[in-house]
């Protein structure tokens, strides 16, 4: 299992990833590969529609101004994982061309053999800058575009992906809600294919 | 890696003289090659699509003979990649079932298991299969 830590320098990696070199790219891939591989039987089970019932019921219980409420616990440190930035345009969902390459890569992991089986969730995450409600919209909105550029620029069988927009409700880094470090695209492994 | 190195070395450099019997780029390569050759173009006339659904792909096609050479030239290298790569992927499973049953027999497939064990049976392994697995970028 991938120790929060690691997968916090991954997603720091990541970012600077955008002119690399070769050998660090396959070093990127292997590390998305490792991320997202070893679901056990004792992991938590989560659906897309349960990760959705948790942002809201978070929203409603903690209704306060951003610095003041708690960052959402989902729970989820046993599920295999990556967290990686993705650069969209401001305020939109387009994707910008500097993070083709790592959605390539993430897309040669899904290709691996040895993550064929499975499935993930794709969440979109802001930081708390910016209202929550539109947060939450502009999250869907990416983490959408993310599984809709896996899916058909990339081949990745549909039934196996789903996105969920978290907004600004869990955070990477809580003590620094407005940080950058937030804003990302995290990706959960979260079943076999064909298992309900 | 090092054998990866000279591997990509060599699919880039097949790639660059034109490529018919290239191997196949990761998507990662192929991506990469399209934002690095392309990105500036794509500001400049596809700023507002996004890169999923063959939205990206239709506003490249509308604008290619306003684009820069180099990116004309890579995306359509690219694009050959990827739908090769695709392609491979697809057929796989057909093109493999023979040597499947043959060389891993009852094997149900788990975790890359038969994959593992048609490359360990390389030599054996049909040559449209072996070339299946090559394109598809699993060898």
């Amino acid at each position: 299992m991938t120790s929060p830590l690691i997968r916090f320098a991954l997603a720091a990696a990541l970012t600077f990833a955008a002119a690399p070199a070769v050998a660090q790219t396959s070093l990127n891939n292997s590390q998305i590969l490792q991320g997202l591989q070893g679901l056990t039987d004792t992991a938590p089970v989560i659906t897309a529609q349960q990760m959705r019932d948790q942002v809201q019921a978070h929203m409603v219980q903690y209704p306060g101004e951003a610095l003041t409420r708690p960052s959402l616990a989902l729970h989820l440190d046993k599920l295999p994982q990556i967290n990686v930035q993705i650069q969209f345009r401001l305020n939109s969902a387009i994707i910008d061309p500097s993070s083709y390459r790592t959605l390539g890569s993430i897309a040669d992991a899904m290709h691996n053999p040895i993550l064929h089986g499975y499935k993930f969730i794709v969440t979109g995450n802001t930081d708390v800058t910016g209202s929550r409600e539109t947060n939450l919209k502009l999250s869907q909105a990416r983490a959408d575009a993310v599984v809709t550029a896996l899916t058909t620029t990339f081949n990745v069988n549909p039934s196996r992906l789903e996105a969920v927009g978290l907004g600004e409700e869990v955070l990477l880094d809580s003590k620094n809600p407005t940080s950058a470090i937030n804003r990302r695209v995290q990706i959960f492994t979260v079943g076999r294919v064909g298992a309900k | 890696m090092t054998r990866f190195r000279v591997m990509l070395a060599a699919v880039l450099l097949a790639g660059s003289v034109g490529g018919a019997s290239a191997q196949t780029m990761s998507y990662a390569d192929a991506a990469g090659l399209l934002a690095q050759s392309c990105g500036k173009d794509i500001q400049k006339y596809c700023s507002t699509v996004n890169l999923g659904n063959g939205a990206l792909v239709a506003c490249m096609d509308k604008n290619i003979t306003k684009v820069n050479a180099q990116c004309k030239a890579d995306y359509a290298a690219a694009q050959a990649s990827i739908a090769k790569r695709d392609a491979a992927q697809d057929s796989i499973v057909k093109v493999c079932n023979a040597d499947a049953a043959r060389l891993c027999p009852g094997m149900i497939p788990q975790d890359g298991n038969l994959l593992s064990c048609l490359l360990e049976a390389t030599k054996v392994v049909s040559g449209a299969c072996n070339q299946a697995i090559t394109d598809a970028g699993y060898r």
